[in-house]
């Protein structure tokens, strides 16, 4: 039984086809590792590697210069292992960062250029690194700057209040009122007293000088308004320590008022502050946008939501997630 | 030339003592359906024993059970004193079954078809083979069909490929299930005819299956008749002829009466 | 109960019929021909129809991607997504599927008609068992030929895919950039996966309809029915095979 040669010759050529496919395959998807020792490594250390990935792009100043070939730890610090095509020369003062290229988390190394000049990196030497918010950090600086705008308002709330057993303003002109209002109240009725007795024309003018005894309580009259005036000018002083106190910028609204740093920090706060809330409410930049546009609210929820899935779909790879990506894409 | 005791082999001088089949108390339910019931019966070395029996009577299991294709519900089948469900004793007693359709290899041409045997079992080299193919095809007058493939070939060509694949296998027993049927009377008889030279020239020990009355009759040393699961009678075919059992005579010469058909009487 | 135990002992012959073809193995040097006719009629005959599918998934696959996706700007990752489908998933198991309505469904259908035609019956008398010259043949062919047959449809899928991603208005997207994401996102693994896959899936598609086949009992009109039920077994088995080998590789 012998088979017919053109049969024989198909199926040769059949197998032959395959075996090449495969091998095209192995060598586009293992991204050259079949010639895996073109080019040099250098190695960048990070706090954390975040979504780097084997095979994820090296670019300097933009341009693809190699790729990440390990990402692993050492210790306390995450490194990731970078293959650098041969012919690139980069500065030893270069910085490595992470970068995003896109919302789904692709990640690539950016390198910038250096300063001209500096000795190049070799083979197996460390990059400087430089750490670079992620949009996660980024969204959690936001919410600190939320919690430090609100202790400063606090803070103007407290300064006009009183805080903490501390008398306010209002607080500390009242204090000085009902401190001295015997006093006040005292002078005023001596005052009143001197002036009505001149004023009735009691011994008048005569008695007061030809009665000793008048003379003498006249003396005393006098010392007495002396001694009131002298009282009023406590007064006059104490306020106007206060004054004074106030207007060489020691106490929160002294600061306040005639600090002109703090001032302008607070105007700027302010201007900021109004630029926000006006641009939240025209619907300007992104934020805005999300706060304002209820459809585009949605719409980023949704695409979070799948672009959540997504990743983790392609995360592990699997062929029944990949058909669930898929099927979620697709649905 | 060829003693009474051995088989000749269609190819070579060589001789092969020509074996028995011993039937022991056989019995052969399929489920709940009893098809053989305790058949004791022996077929001697070198004769042809002729199995008759109306359609439906077990007569073809019985054969599958010589050629260890079923397994006995009770009893036992001894070829050549082997146990025929023992698949050794397949390798050691050449059994060749001619089956009722031919049972060719569709796939493959007539030369194929007969040299399937001894190039799967390594038994000639390929030189070795053409030569016995051709001989078989020879002995049947077969010689220019050999790159035909069975689909081109009639009925009873079919059934003479099948006898001559048969003779490749050089066997000590032959078996023959239905050789005649759907055949006319003309081939019937030729058929015949080459089973009784096949046993003549070659000595072996025939088992045939049929309900074909001419050729138990003629050929057949002695005769089985099955009926019903059990055996009705064992004799040769001129002892049968004169046999007075009723039964045994209208299997024979069954008479075709149109004023009282059988099929009014038939068991439903 | 009928039904469990005619399962029981389709998967008992089927095993039974396993071991004995592993064990005419060493017999298959001496069988090459009838090897290449099997690698012929499992390969070569089934590649058309295999290449016109596997073009068609994957250009399906990225119109659907691109159209889902364009609303979020992430079309540049069909690439990615079509490679991926067809390399783990689609891939071998339409190749798979294919193999079982093409050539199991042949298989069954000759080896029935020979159990039916009693040439099995004349095999086995012949000392020939039916499980080295048909059943061994059959199996190593499909394990040569699966592989070859599955990166074709993978190459043609990601093909058509890239075809419709770069000529759809919606989507527009260049083929180099299809074909840089597909390579970021893989890794040969996946490709060889998908191999294992359709590696399993082939030899239990043609292991179950030998082993359905040689078990038909009765006349012509069981061959019918003994196609059906090998078809339908086959489909059944390969996608609870899929799950569980995309379990073991994960």
């Amino acid at each position: 039984m012998q088979n017919n040669p053109q049969q024989t010759a198909r199926v040769g050529l059949f197998f032959l086809l395959g075996v090449a496919l495969i091998w095209v395959a192995f060598e586009t998807l293992s991204d050259g590792k079949v010639f895996k020792d073109k080019g040099y490594t250098i190695i960048a250390g990070f706090d954390n590697v975040r979504e780097l990935k084997l095979g994820d792009e090296v670019r300097m100043a933009g341009v693809k210069v190699g790729s990440v070939e390990e990402t692993r730890l050492t210790g306390r610090r995450a490194e990731a292992v970078l293959r650098i095509a041969p012919g690139v020369i980069i500065p030893n003062d270069a910085n490595a960062t992470i970068l995003s290229a896109g919302l789904l988390g692709t990640n690539y190394i950016g390198v910038d250029l250096g300063t001209p000049g500096a000795p190049p990196l070799l083979a197996g030497a460390e990059i400087k690194t430089k750490i670079t918010a992620d949009i996660n950090t980024i969204m959690a600086q936001l919410g600190d700057l939320g919690t430090k705008l609100d202790n400063a308002l606090g803070s103007i709330g407290d300064a006009m209040k009183g805080k903490d057993g501390k008398p306010g303003l209002f607080q500390r002109l009242d204090t000085l009122l009902a401190d001295n209002g015997g006093n006040i109240t005292e002078t005023m009725k001596n005052l009143k007293e001197v002036s009505g007795k001149l004023n009735s024309g009691e011994g008048t003018l005569g008695k007061l000088i030809n009665d000793p005894k008048l003379h003498d309580e006249l003396l005393a009259a006098v010392t007495d308004i002396k001694s009131a005036a002298n009282n009023a000018k406590g007064f006059m002083t104490d306020a106007q320590a206060i004054v004074d106190q106030v207007k060489s910028g020691q106490g929160t609204l002294g600061t306040l008022i005639y600090n002109d740093e703090a001032g302008q920090n607070i105007k700027v706060v302010t201007k900021n502050l109004r630029d926000i809330s006006d641009k939240l409410a025209k619907g300007e930049g992104t934020l805005g946008k999300l706060i304002n546009d209820d459809v585009l609210y949605r719409d980023a929820q949704g695409t979070l939501k799948k672009v959540d899935r997504m990743v983790e779909g392609l995360a592990d790879q699997g062929p029944i997630s990949a058909v669930g990506v898929v099927a979620n894409s697709l649905f | 030339m060829t003693s009474d005791s051995s088989t000749r082999s269609p190819f070579s001088e060589a001789q092969t003592p020509a074996v028995s089949v011993n039937i022991e108390g056989l019995s052969k339910n399929f489920g709940d359906l009893v098809v053989l019931r305790d058949i004791t019966l022996k077929v001697e070395s070198g004769e042809i024993f002729v199995l008759m029996g109306p359609s439906g009577s077990g007569k073809s299991v019985l054969l599958k059970h010589i050629v260890g294709l079923e397994q006995p519900t009770a009893g036992r089948v001894l070829v050549d004193n082997r146990d025929a469900t023992d698949p050794a004793t397949r390798e050691q007693v050449r059994m060749a079954l001619v089956f009722q359709a031919g049972a060719l290899f569709n796939s493959l041409s007539v030369y194929d078809n007969l040299a399937l045997y001894p190039r799967e079992n390594r038994l000639a080299s390929e030189d070795g083979i053409q030569e016995k193919v051709m001989r078989a095809l020879q002995i049947l007058s077969l010689e220019g069909k050999a790159q035909k493939f069975p689909s081109e070939l009639s009925g009873g060509m079919k059934k003479r490929v099948a006898i001559a694949r048969a003779l490749v296998m050089e066997p000590q027993l032959m078996m023959y299930d239905e050789p005649t049927s759907e055949l006319d009377p003309i081939m019937s008889a030729t058929i015949s005819e080459i089973i009784a030279t096949l046993k003549d020239e070659y000595h072996v020990t025939t088992i045939v299956v049929s309900h074909d009355r001419d050729l138990a009759l003629n050929i057949a040393d002695r005769v089985g008749i099955l009926m019903g699961g059990k055996l009705a009678a064992i004799a040769p075919p001129a002892e049968l002829r004169a046999s007075t059992d009723p039964r045994i005579q209208d299997f024979l010469n069954p008479r075709i009466d149109l004023k009282n058909p059988r099929f009014k009487h038939l068991e439903t | 109960m009928k039904q469990l135990t005619n399962i029981c002992a389709g998967i008992g012959s089927a095993v039974l019929l396993l071991g004995k073809s592993i064990g005419h193995a060493p017999t298959l040097l001496r069988q090459w021909p009838r090897f290449i006719e099997q690698c012929y009629l499992i390969g070569y005959t089934t590649l058309p129809i295999v290449a016109i599918l596997s073009f068609f998934i994957g250009s399906v696959l990225a119109l659907q991607a691109g159209y889902s996706m364009q609303s979020f700007g992430a079309k540049e990752f069909i690439g990615s997504l079509v490679g991926l489908s067809m390399a783990r998933e689609l891939g071998p198991v339409m190749v798979a599927i294919l193999v079982a309505g093409r050539v199991g469904s042949a298989i069954t259908a000759e080896l029935a008609s020979m159990k039916v035609y009693q040439e099995i019956d004349a095999l086995e008398t012949m000392n020939i068992p039916p499980s080295r010259i048909l059943v061994l043949p059959r199996l190593a062919a499909v394990l040569v030929m699966m592989p070859v047959l599955t990166i074709i449809g993978d190459l043609v899928g990601w093909l058509g895919g890239a075809i419709v991603s770069k000529y759809t208005p919606f989507i527009a997207l260049e083929p180099e950039k299809y074909f840089e994401t597909l390579r970021r996102f893989m890794k040969f693994k996946d490709v060889l996966n998908g191999l294992e896959k359709a590696e399993v899936f082939g030899f239990f598609v043609v292991l179950v309809c030998c082993s359905i086949g040689l078990e038909t009992r009765g006349g012509p009109r069981e061959i019918g029915a003994s196609v059906t039920r090998a078809v339908v077994v086959s489909l059944i088995l390969i996608l609870v095979l899929d799950y569980f080998v995309t379990k073991i590789l994960i």
